[in-house]
């Protein structure tokens, strides 16, 4: 017999302040053991449904709600949240803001602990779960060291160690390389084989291809379409762009690219005439020990270097996808670029000019990830104000303009969405008058049609002359708009090329 | 060797090294007393291997010390001798409470912390509110790293010499990331049953060992000696 496990009958909700419904009269019913994916752009209602079901709606996020959910036989809305606990699992977007504790032990120990299990049987379940997901590497350490990747997968271990029949997971690949969203995968597919009844919201496709049972796609809080996993798969990439989702494949090409299997060295690019030329960039992060004067890094320091690149020519006007596994240099690269770790050695060239030290960071600007660490004060206008050395309001609204943030100028910037903070970043970048404009990580967590006005404004920057360095995970953007692909590994760079054209396969 | 303590043994630690260091030592017996409580968490921190801390804190230390003997009597005066006093002072009467409490911050896992707090009784919105700060620590430590990047990177670091845009640049980015991390986390936590009407209960067992005992006798015994030649 199937039961269904999951029953959300004509809910409509509203958070506390806002103005629109989040969901309207969703109706939805899971039966045990089904995998059913949830996709949609940002805003949809993708997440209040997951919220619906964890109980987070109405418990945590107050609003008005109508209508019925009812989980494991249990009427949500009546029960409490703990009650839930051991019944639904969540796993969050966000690996740095999910884990309660310091260390990974307590992490995997703590949902257990706050039900109130006996000792014994918390220790056996985290051996278990421990067992079969492989963590015994990450035992015993901090989770403020651990990557993205790494502190997901322990997210992943303490929702299991709840034994929860169901697990939904919001978005959990949006800060994940590749490598560490094939582990996801495999712990869903674990998760699957047990017969848990799992949903997962997500923007990126292509790694829950032949997972998924049944797929919904929800849009402006209705779930729009439904289709079954094979349905799903075998839309055509047209039919899957129209939904403004991001695609279900990815192409060989970049399959090899990511899991960095391409081994070509060449390095396409020679013409000097319009570049910008990064030369002698080392750098380590063992400290070299020293007595009164720091020694400098240099190309002798070989293996004991975490960025080697004796020389790199960028051609102006482009915009550059650099590539490679978390952790293996590129963080690093961008902010030896940037100027940002003042013990890096390396000359910028550009425009007949040679910059070192601390003038690199004149030279470029990088846009975070995290955009809300670099806005300071308190008016999109100030922001952009703050980075000009002559302060002219006229070429400052002129930016913001071309950005289509004019009519924010006296906003907060903090009350702008995650798109707009982006863009003012950018405009800062732009008022800063750097040739070089680095982004880290600009698209994940975002929906197709966000990636898309993101692709379509590096276009602009890197067509008004900027040279555009992007750090990226998503083979679509790169496929939208980067020129050529830098390839860095361990800290060296691994090949340099032009991205090829119609590569998608 | 590591050694391991109780937190409750900690927390007492943290009580009775600031009570000592914050009452004022009036006689070179007190002073002696006072140098001695202050040597435990250095002790502690040297068996941790924290060895730069140890030393850089015992070199502010002991000249802090050796100033305060040297020049400063009850009858000096002058701006000087006033600006001498109040820094020997902040280093000789608060610099051992935040070492202490630091160690233990850096030694007690959060679990721990919570068991221990739960033995002794404590109301639960008091032990998790205290866990969570501990949990924040880090968490602000990381975001202040980015928002100085960013700062440096728009060479705003000194706030174009105007101090309270300087302090304005870092405490608003990062108070609403706090904010907002915090919210996540609340979110997460709950989901995974914080909070609830059940006696939560630990993996880690607590036990006082006998170097505890040694510690909470000894702290116990300066204390009593403190006060009884301070005030008797």
């Amino acid at each position: 017999m199937m039961d269904s496990i999951i029953e959300i009958k004509n809910v409509t909700h509203s958070y506390k302040g806002a103005l629109g419904e989040s969901v309207k009269g969703v109706t939805l019913s899971v039966k045990k053991g089904e995998t059913i994916l949830l996709c949609g752009a940002s805003g949809s209602g993708k997440t209040s449904i997951i919220r619906l079901i964890n109980g987070l709606i109405p418990h945590y996020y107050q609003g008005d709600l109508t209508g019925n959910v009812s989980v494991a036989g249990r009427e949500v809305a009546k029960t409490e949240l703990y009650e839930l606990a051991g019944v639904v699992g969540t796993v969050f977007q966000n690996p740095r803001s999910q884990f309660f504790s310091v260390d990974t032990d307590g992490e995997i120990v703590f949902g257990p602990e706050n039900i109130g299990l006996p000792p014994a049987e918390i220790k056996e379940r985290k051996n278990d779960v421990v067992a079969m997901m492989g963590l015994e590497p990450l035992l015993g350490r901090s989770l403020f060291e651990l990557s993205g990747g790494e502190k997901q997968r322990i997210a992943c271990a303490s929702v299991a160690a709840l034994l929860p029949e169901i697990i939904l997971l919001d978005e959990p690949s949006s800060n994940l390389d590749w490598e560490a969203i094939e582990r996801l995968r495999e712990i869903i597919e674990e998760w699957k084989a047990q017969g848990k009844t799992i949903i997962i919201s997500e923007h990126r496709l292509w790694y829950l291809n032949d997972l998924v049972d049944r797929v919904l796609y929800i849009k402006d809080g209705r779930v729009d379409r439904e289709w079954t996993g094979e349905e799903f798969n075998a839309l055509d990439s047209d039919a899957v762009r129209d939904l403004e989702l991001r695609p279900t494949t990815v192409s060989k090409h970049f399959e090899e690219v990511f899991k960095g299997k391409v081994s070509c060295k060449e390095m396409a690019i020679s013409e000097k005439r319009d570049s910008i030329v990064l030369r002698d960039f080392y750098f380590s992060y063992n400290k070299k020990p020293y007595v009164l004067k720091k020694k400098k890094w240099s190309a002798e320091d070989g293996e004991n270097l975490s960025l080697c690149v004796p020389g790199l020519t960028l051609p102006r006007g482009s915009i550059i996808a650099v590539v490679g596994k978390n952790g293996t240099g590129k963080s690093t690269f961008l902010r030896c670029v940037c100027g940002l770790e003042k013990d890096c050695t390396g000359v910028i060239e550009d425009e007949g000019g040679e910059f070192k030290g601390k003038k690199r960071i004149g030279r470029s600007y990088m846009v975070m990830q995290d955009v809300n660490h670099q806005l300071f004060t308190d008016s999109v206008e100030a922001e952009v104000l703050l980075s000009m050395k002559d302060k002219n309001e006229e070429r400052c609204l002129e930016i913001l303009d071309s950005l289509g943030l004019k009519s924010y100028k006296d906003t907060h910037p903090m009350a702008l969405s995650g798109g707009q903070k982006q863009r003012v970043a950018i405009a800062s970048a732009i008022a800063a008058d750097a040739g070089l404009l680095l982004f880290d990580e600009p698209t994940s967590g975002l929906d197709f049609a966000h990636m898309e006005k993101v692709g379509e404004l590096l276009r602009e920057l890197a067509d008004s002359g900027k040279t555009v360095l992007v750090s990226t995970h998503d083979p679509e953007l790169i496929e939208q708009c980067c020129d050529y692909e830098l390839y860095i590994e361990k800290g060296r760079v691994g090949y340099f090329r032009k991205v090829e054209n119609s590569i998608i396969g | 060797m590591k050694l391991k303590l109780d937190p409750r043994t900690k927390l007492y630690m943290i009580l009775v090294v600031s009570s000592i260091v914050m009452m004022s030592a009036t006689s070179l017996f007190l002073w002696v007393v006072r140098i001695i409580i202050t040597m435990v968490p250095i002790g502690l921190l040297i068996l941790e291997k924290h060895y730069a801390l140890a030393l850089r804190f015992l070199i502010f230390y002991v000249s802090a010390l050796v100033l305060m003997f040297a020049f400063i009597s009850e009858n000096s005066t002058g701006f000087l001798t006033a600006f001498l006093l109040g820094y020997c002072s902040i280093v000789v009467q608060f610099m051992p409470a935040m070492i202490t409490a630091w160690y233990v911050v850096r030694t007690t896992r959060i679990d721990e912390f919570v068991s221990a707090m739960q033995k002794m009784h404590m109301p639960d919105g008091i032990t998790i509110s205290l866990a969570v700060v501990m949990r924040f620590f880090p968490t602000i430590k990381e975001e202040y790293g980015s928002i100085r990047d960013a700062m440096k990177m728009r060479g705003v670091m000194f706030g174009g010499g105007n101090v309270a845009r300087m302090v304005e640049f870092r405490m608003i980015p990062v108070l609403f990331s706090c904010v907002n991390i915090g919210n996540e986390l609340s979110a997460a936590a709950i989901t995974r049953g914080l909070g609830g009407k059940v006696k939560r209960t630990s993996v880690e067992e607590l036990g006082l060992s006998l170097t505890d005992v040694v510690l909470i006798t000894l702290f116990s015994a300066t204390m009593i000696i403190f006060v009884v030649f301070k005030y008797l």
